[in-house]
């Protein structure tokens, strides 16, 4: 049986000039949804990126599913089955919610515009509304409606909790284990420590670019000595 | 002093070249790079590509046609020592200008702006009559008779020539190493850091623009002299374009590349007559800066530059690289 | 009052060719940052095919089907082979169609001689009309220009805002490497836009050809009334283009009525003015 994990990256580093972004990255991703936790500016977003293709030159190699996105552009790799929610969201500020996802709904597949205005009927109350005119709890869901509706087999999501309220953080964590338990694949990148260990099973912990840490979500709920070593604000 | 035996070697030009060469080749290659010196003086220590520099030198040429002995009888005569300066101070509150409207332009906003002035300028002295004579512009300008000395002369001119693309060079290096030349370079390299500092940037950027039109000025004049007319083909798209490829062929981050630029242009404008139709002169001159901006985006002293840096290491590099 | 009439009216002529001609390149612009200084080559490569149709066919509506395909196809060519080797690198991408536009110059003064052209109108559009309530006559055809700016105008804003294809576009100009990471083929849209916008040259520059000339030199003319409009009004939006070419090509007219020989100035008088007070031109949203 083939039994190649879905994302694969090996040795994978990342250079800005003469900082070292990231270094040695290897994980694997499979059916487990995986969270990559880190304290601002540990490398988060470029790990995210270098997956998009967003941030080409690095060394070291990322396969899904077996093929290899080093020197694929980011198109390629999203038709290979990435779907990206960003940092930030980066809704297109001159489109209506309906056209975020008109541009990118494909025929068949399990998530469809139906679909998705009956998991967020906000979403459908807003759909003539362009992007910049919406809150962020709306800009969030749209963004990730976005990256759902291409039907992807990994979905990559970097701080899609940040700026939130609570509320919409456990609905996007509702999401994310409803979409994990339906067979989707995710990567998940956090700040928030207890949204990302209820939306998915492992953790990983990024410090400086490297990987320290490689645990059970569970495991790392329960070991706060780690959580503060790794992952507390340092307060002045 | 390491550009001495350069400067021999250029001083003793007449001893070796005929008055073709001197002339056509060498005299018109320093116009043409001091006011290609003008742009790429911009381009390199401001970061801004402008289109405009046709424009400010022309506005010296005009001045020393209109305020010089002219066939057009149009304007009135001042003595030399009058219209030199007066061409200079047109030329420079042009440049200021130019660096007022562009102010808060950068890269192909500034090249879009500057394009538009430079063009419309062209177009000004197309439909003028009373300052520019329209199309036909001025004829019969003649450079001035100075102690005697007749600087219509071949050697003359070429050595006056000289005398002012080195010393434009000494005044770019000059510029570039005072407090407000620094400034430029900070805001070209960062510009929002320089603002965040209290350093007004609308200074400096209108003082670097004064100065290339200061620099444009001096070749503008060189040049009416040289061609005794001048007329809106003087300022249209053509000399415009032509700036720019001699700083491209050149490069466009060093100033000296101008006149690097500006030699292979002239040698290609003189000699490609034997090679092409002379009509399709433009379109081998199109081609010549595609290839450049494909194939070697620094231009030629990029190019030399990079062969050296790839020779060196080789030669003598003392080892302290990590 | 019959003079400010007709010089109102060659202001809005000018205006409407000024339009078709900025579109294209605040099209282009908007989505790629590219400034494309063949744009009005272009035009003048539209224009001239389009004559040779007309000639060939004497149907005027052919040759300004096949001067737009004409520019289509270099415009698509431009980006294909040369300009989209250098997305990004907006400085070389600006020398490049330079030189592409000086050798698509050279090429078509080769070809087509120095000399004037002027497209043999169709029966429906040679004569005049007495326009009611102004009391004055006017060149049908250019009556007929003003039209077709306003179809193309309303047309291109149909494109743009209603349809899919257009909203890929403007979410391009929003966040092209967003649109990247969702899938999109960028260079297959770059390359349509580009064709899109060297259509909408070409048919100005066949339209040109009819209500005016066109000769050596009419791409450069072109080109700076693009920059200038795009200037005026703001990169990127049909209204902009509106905007600006209405501004441009009036002031241009009052100017050549009343100040002939100081026309250029009023073009390059509001220019400054707007970019004085509004950098991003009228219409335009400020850059990030």
């Amino acid at each position: 049986m083939h039994s190649e994990p879905l994302l694969q990256i090996a040795g994978l580093n990342l250079r800005y000039g003469s900082s070292h972004v990231l270094h040695d990255i290897s994980l694997t991703l499979g059916a487990r949804p995986l969270t990559i936790l880190g304290r601002n500016g540990m490398g988060k977003t470029s790990l995210c990126n270098a997956i998009i293709g967003l941030a080409p030159h690095f060394s070291g190699s990322i396969r899904l599913a077996g093929t290899e996105l080093t020197g694929l552009t980011p198109e390629h790799r999203a038709r290979l089955g990435i779907g990206y929610v960003p940092q930030g969201r980066r809704i297109f500020r001159s489109l209506s919610v309906e056209e975020h996802l008109t541009i990118v709904a494909q025929k068949g597949g399990d998530w469809t515009i139906e679909r998705v205005y009956e998991t967020f009927p906000r979403l459908k109350e807003r759909r003539r509304n362009l992007g910049d005119r919406l809150s962020g709890g709306e800009q969030q869901m749209l963004a990730i409606s976005r990256a759902l509706l291409l039907n992807p087999r990994l979905l990559v999501l970097d701080e899609p909790t940040e700026g939130l309220a609570p509320a919409i953080v456990s609905d996007v964590v509702a999401l994310v284990r409803e979409v994990s338990q339906q067979g989707m694949a995710v990567l998940m990148v956090e700040q928030n420590l207890h949204a990302a260990l209820a939306a998915v099973e492992d953790a990983a912990i990024l410090v400086g670019g490297e990987i320290v840490e490689h645990m059970s979500a569970q495991a790392l709920a329960t070991d706060p000595a780690m959580q503060k070593r790794h992952l507390a604000l340092e307060l002045a | 002093m390491k550009n001495a035996p350069l400067l021999a070697v250029l001083l003793a030009l007449p001893l070796f070249l005929n008055d073709f060469w001197l002339t056509q080749v060498a005299t018109r290659a320093l116009i043409l790079g001091i006011t290609a010196l003008s742009l790429s003086f911009l381009a390199t220590y401001l970061g801004v590509v402008s289109f405009a520099q046709a424009m400010m030198a022309g506005i010296a040429g005009y001045t020393i046609a209109y305020f010089g002995p002219n066939t057009v009888a149009i304007g009135w005569e001042l003595p030399f020592w009058l219209s030199i300066p007066l061409a200079l101070v047109l030329a420079t509150l042009a440049g200021a200008l130019t660096g007022l409207v562009a102010r808060r332009s950068r890269g192909i906003y500034a090249i879009m702006i500057t394009l538009a002035i430079g063009v419309a300028f062209f177009y000004l002295t197309r439909q003028n009559y009373s300052l520019f004579n329209g199309w036909t512009g001025f004829s019969g300008v003649r450079a001035p008779q100075v102690f005697g000395l007749n600087l219509r002369a071949p050697v003359p001119l070429y050595l006056m020539t000289l005398a002012v693309a080195v010393a434009a060079l000494v005044l770019v290096a000059g510029f570039v190493r005072s407090p407000l030349g620094l400034t430029i370079q900070a805001l070209r390299d960062a510009p929002g850091r320089v603002r965040a500092l209290g350093i007004p940037a609308l200074g400096p950027i209108v003082a670097a623009f004064a100065f290339s039109g200061f620099i444009a000025g001096a070749g503008g004049i060189l040049n009416v002299w040289y061609n005794e007319r001048i007329s809106s083909f003087s300022v249209g798209l053509g000399p415009i374009i032509d700036i720019l490829i001699i700083c491209v062929i050149g490069g466009l981050r060093h100033p000296a590349g101008a006149f690097i630029g500006a030699i292979a242009f002239v040698l290609l404008e003189t000699f490609a007559v034997d090679l092409i139709d002379r009509d399709r002169f433009n379109t081998l001159i199109g081609l010549v800066l595609l290839a450049i901006v494909m194939l070697a985006p620094n231009g030629l002293q990029g190019m030399a530059a990079a062969l050296v840096a790839r020779l060196r290491p080789r030669a003598a590099t003392p080892k302290t690289s990590i | 009052m019959t003079l400010f009439f007709i010089v109102t009216l060659n202001g809005l002529t000018l205006a409407a060719l000024y339009f078709l001609a900025a579109t294209g390149f605040s099209l282009i612009f908007g989505l790629m940052r590219t400034v494309n200084m063949a744009h009005g080559a272009l035009l003048l490569l539209g224009g001239y095919v389009g004559f040779s149709v007309v000639e060939a066919t004497g149907s005027w509506g052919l040759g300004v089907i096949a001067g737009g395909l004409a520019a289509a196809l270099a415009g698509a060519l431009v980006q294909f082979g040369i300009l989209g080797w250098m997305q990004g690198d907006e400085l070389r991408q600006t020398l490049a169609s330079i030189a592409i536009s000086i050798i698509m110059a050279d090429l078509m003064l080769w070809h087509w001689g120095g000399i004037t052209y002027q497209v043999t109108l169709p029966e429906l559009l040679s004569g005049g009309q007495r326009l009611p309530l102004l009391g004055v006559g006017y060149a049908s055809i250019r009556l007929a220009l003003m039209a077709f700016a306003l179809v193309i105008g309303v047309a291109l804003w149909f494109l743009i805002q209603k349809t899919r294809f257009g909203a890929v576009i403007r979410a391009g100009v929003d966040d092209q490497a967003m649109l990247r990471a969702l899938g999109f083929p960028i260079k297959r849209i770059f390359i349509s836009v580009f064709a899109l916008g060297g259509m909408l040259a070409g048919m100005a520059g066949v339209v040109a050809a009819s209500a005016l000339s066109i000769a050596p030199g009419t791409d450069l003319q072109f080109l700076l009334s693009s920059l200038v409009v795009v200037i005026v009004g703001g990169m990127g939006s049909v209204g902009g283009a509106a905007l600006g070419a209405l501004l441009v090509g009036l002031a241009e007219q009052y100017g050549l009525a009343y100040a002939p020989t100081y026309g250029a100035v009023f073009t390059f008088a509001i220019m400054v003015l707007v970019l004085a007070v509004r950098p991003q031109g009228l219409l335009g949203r400020a850059e990030k």
